[in-house]
């Protein structure tokens, strides 16, 4: 695998190439939208914007959509129930390293003992083309957390040299797409120590830290669990979801039926459920087992900070920011509850 | 990290099965036995539970009831609480529904294997635990003692009351029951609650195992009364209710702490319990 | 047997009629799968004899109560449909004013000749099963309802607040392009259709169970508006509850 650096012009001609022959898939991109950006459909390189601060929602969505059917079933005249399952071939430019690790914890997740085809059906077909993020969001801490950057899972990772563009390979995918492509030149040493200057550059504009090391927030919040700091921020807390709903690294989801009007037959479908909103852990019987919004807030802290963890071996925040930025009341970041408790000690 | 898999393998596909039996216990709660269409076992431990599915409604985690060792068939023992179970109990004879599982743990027979066994019983909390107590009144040879205790809030509240017979008259166990209050003098047995049946149980704490299943409100006090008897914090065991959803461990509802109740449960020693701030 | 549904209308627009007429191809399989035996704006017939009575618009004079009393003694299950019926609406904005003043601003001269009381919804006056908030309610809402009703099944609105299914609808929080929106305390069940539209929640689906208002009149400050400002917006769907009125 070797790294190249190729121009402006060329890397436009790749997008389009990619777009004109569909050779990995469908091609997604960042784009604006409003004075904000989003991913969605990439008609031509020109609507690329890889300046972009952070994207409305994460590229989860193409994996794990908002609302996704799962079953389709007949009562009626025959009993028969089929699962659905959507495979896709897709490509998607433009993607942060915070968010590329956030898909790794969701590999995770819908990986293991019990997979999930919904999702691999969708993912594993599917080009990262990353983007080292630039210009981050005032609320985003990924630099102290060390996902401003990520090693591995993407196939191309694009960094701004100013001219050129740096490309790390990061997959036999991504070198035979490079190769196949052709233009540009290997990329020196010289080269590669640009790249690295230019991150760590980025790294500096990053307006909010974390104010230590994160893998002492397990400890900090076994610490913590009678902490005043819970109730305190959260008595603001609207339950709106807002957090939860843009975060990379929320998994959850609900499931219910819609029948035809006709009750023959119908769907299930699954939908982003989230461990913020008020009905989220209450049972048939009427119990819930975290009815108040400070049980609700204090199980996103450590769900983050600490169970998914011990869990999956990924971190279940990645400092992305979105949550900071979507909450009204602005109690939501990770990195302020977890930087509140270590100054409490 | 690519993953081979293919639509069959869907994490939401039930199996169908129909309804070959209904009984009612009490104005609450029905038993439902069930086939597979395709004949097969549902191949369960005592302490697991299924996903029910009734399409057009949806779905809802309910144990399992009968023991692995009835062949055959399995039953399902139901309080109409939920959109779901209230439809389940319109059900009759010959209805369909979708069944995945079985999941989570079950209750951990290779620790219990030759060990006296505590059965403690609150209410519906029956209904997890007459699979393990049937699966030991079969393998009898397997254990030590067997003790069960059960308490419910009025004599109308007693479900399975043939079972209760059989187990009131068996010489391979000794067993208590108790109501909290009764509303005239029909019923001659104990009156109070559970915890007032311990003084009356003599036991081996160092051989026993507790397996208690109840209401939520019911842990505290009888955890009490087994430590009291002498019991480790390892040798009881309890089984506990959450929002399973999914039940593979990927919704999220059934989360208490870091632990996924689907996976890691329902069924935790008091040990496990303790350190889990939000279990009881 | 198939369900008889009837729809009635009260003191407001019709709007969510039409609103229920609007299913374009779902409106087929509706008609199939109940009987609808009263709707004025499809139909010049006349029933006594419904299971499901949808109520629209807001209790307005001693008329309207005798009237919907008589509905609730035929109905077994009573819905209300849309925000008048719900919560009062529009129509209740003039329970601010006496209902004098009231009279002679719409009426003027001939105001003598008209009657009128504080507006109320309708399970202010009789009980009610189920409600389908919003101006206009959301046709897929009602469409679940009528499944739900049709199939036995318990009907359970939106618990959550807008702002869920503003964020699933990858719209840009109105409150970054500079307004007050209401999603964080109103019901949900929409979709977020005004945000996704460019425009604000104005609450017309109601508050959620549990709204942080304590919450929402801290962001004023942020926003440079007064209480007054925002119990105005409270106050345009919401006027009959409590926190509207302080």
């Amino acid at each position: 695998m070797q790294n190249r650096v190729i121009s402006r012009q060329d890397l436009a001609g790749f997008v389009d190439d990619l777009i004109k022959t569909k050779s990995a898939g469908d091609v997604i991109g960042i784009k604006a939208q409003g004075n904000k950006f989003n991913f969605g459909p990439l008609k031509s390189a020109t609507e690329l914007r890889l300046d972009y601060d952070i994207s409305l929602l994460p590229p989860k969505k193409y994996f794990f959509p908002q609302q996704e059917t799962v079953l389709k079933y007949e009562v009626e005249p025959a009993f028969k129930v089929e699962p659905v399952v959507e495979e896709r071939m897709l490509c998607i430019i433009g993607v942060h390293p915070f968010d590329i690790r956030a898909l790794q914890l969701f590999d995770a997740v819908y990986g293991g003992n019990n997979p999930d085809p919904n999702y691999f059906l969708k993912r594993n077909n599917a080009t990262i083309i990353g983007v080292d993020c630039l210009n981050p969001i005032p609320k985003s801490f990924a630099a102290s957390m060390g996902t401003n950057t990520v090693e591995e899972g993407f196939d191309l990772m694009l960094t701004d040299l100013g001219g050129d563009w740096f490309v790390t390979v990061g997959s036999n995918r991504g070198d035979s797409m490079m190769k196949k492509y052709g233009k540009g030149r290997e990329a020196t040493n010289v080269d590669l120590e640009k790249r690295n200057k230019v991150r760590r550059d980025a790294a500096k504009k990053y307006k909010t830290s974390l104010k230590m090391k994160p893998d002492e927030i397990p400890a900090l919040l076994d610490a913590n669990w009678e902490s005043p700091v819970f109730k305190e921020r959260s008595a603001t807390c609207f339950s709106c979801g807002s957090c939860v709903m843009v975060c990379p690294t929320c998994v959850c989801f609900d499931v219910q039926d819609d029948p035809a009007l006709n009750l023959k037959g119908g769907e299930r479908y699954r939908r982003w459920d989230a461990c913020m909103l008020p009905g989220f852990a209450a049972v048939a019987s009427g119990e819930n087992f975290r009815e108040h919004k400070e049980q609700r807030f204090r199980h996103r802290m450590y769900r983050k900070g600490k169970y998914l963890l011990e869990r999956y071996k990924y971190l279940g925040c990645v400092g992305c920011g979105r949550c900071g930025t979507s909450c009204l009341a602005d109690i939501a970041l990770p990195a302020d509850t977890y930087n509140l408790l270590k100054e409490g000690k | 990290m690519v993953m081979q898999l293919t639509a069959k393998q869907s994490i939401f596909l039930p199996r169908i099965a129909q309804i070959v039996r209904v009984d009612s216990l009490s104005d609450r709660e029905k038993v439902f036995e069930f086939v597979f269409d395709d004949g097969k076992e549902l191949g369960h431990k005592p302490g697991q539970f299924v996903e029910v599915s009734i399409f057009g409604v949806g779905e809802a985690p309910i144990s399992v009831t009968s023991s692995p060792t009835h062949k055959g068939s399995f039953e399902l023992a139901v309080r109409a609480a939920g959109s779901l179970t209230n439809h389940l109990h319109t059900l009759g004879k010959g209805a369909k529904v979708g069944i995945r599982g079985p999941f989570g743990n079950g209750f951990p027979l290779d620790t219990l294997k030759g060990q006296d066994l505590l059965f403690v019983a609150g209410g519906i909390g029956l209904f997890p635990l007459r699979s393990l107590i049937n699966y030991v009144m079969d393998t009898r040879q397997d254990f030590g003692e067997v003790t069960t205790l059960f308490g419910c809030r009025s004599p109308q509240e007693r479900i399975f009351l043939d079972q209760l017979d059989t187990w009131n008259s068996s010489k391979d166990m000794c067993f208590l029951e108790t109501v909290d209050r009764v509303p005239d003098d029909s019923w001659k047995g104990n009156v109070g609650v559970i915890t007032t049946l311990f003084p009356k149980i003599n036991i081996d704490p160092k051989k026993t195992y507790a397996i208690v299943v109840g209401p939520p409100v019911m842990y505290r006090f009888v955890i009490a009364e087994c430590l009291k008897k002498g019991l480790a914090e390892d040798h009881i065991i309890m089984s506990l209710e959450r929002r399973m959803k999914c039940g593979v461990g990927k919704c999220g509802h059934c989360q208490i702490n870091g632990v996924y109740c689907c996976q890691e449960g329902p069924v935790f020693t008091y040990a496990q319990v303790k350190s889990l701030k939000e279990a009881v | 047997m198939k369900p008889r549904v009837a729809f009635f209308d009260f003191t407001g627009c019709e709007g969510c009629q039409l609103e229920t007429l609007n299913f374009n191809l779902e409106v087929v399989d509706l008609i199939n799968a109940v009987d609808i035996v009263e709707f004025r704006e499809i139909s010049s017939d006349h029933s006594d004899n419904y299971d499901i009575a949808f109520i629209e618009g807001s209790i307005t004079t001693d008329r309207d109560i005798a009237r919907l009393q008589d509905i609730r003694n035929k109905a077994k299950v009573l819905v209300a449909l849309g925000a008048c019926a719900c919560t009062g609406g529009v129509n209740s904005l003039k329970n601010f004013y006496s209902m004098e003043e009231n009279l002679k601003v719409v009426y003027g001269e001939s105001a003598k000749y008209y009657k009128t009381i504080p507006t109320r919804p309708a399970h202010a006056v009789v009980p009610v099963e189920f409600f389908l908030h919003g101006c206009p309610p959301n046709r897929n809402e009602i469409i679940r309802l009528i499944k739900c009703v049709v199939a036995g099944k318990k009907f359970e609105q939106c618990q959550n607040p807008v702002c869920v299914e503003c964020k699933l609808a990858e719209n840009v929080c109105a409150f970054e392009r500079g307004e007050f929106c209401l999603g964080p305390v109103t019901r949900g069940g929409c979709n977020a259709v005004c945000i996704t539209a460019g425009r604000k929640c104005w609450g017309c689906r109601s508050l959620v169970d549990e709204p942080n208002i304590n919450s929402q009149k801290d962001l004023l400050a942020k926003y440079g508006l007064t209480v007054n400002d925002v119990l105005k917006q409270f106050r345009l769907f919401n006027g009959t509850l409590e926190v509207a009125k302080q």
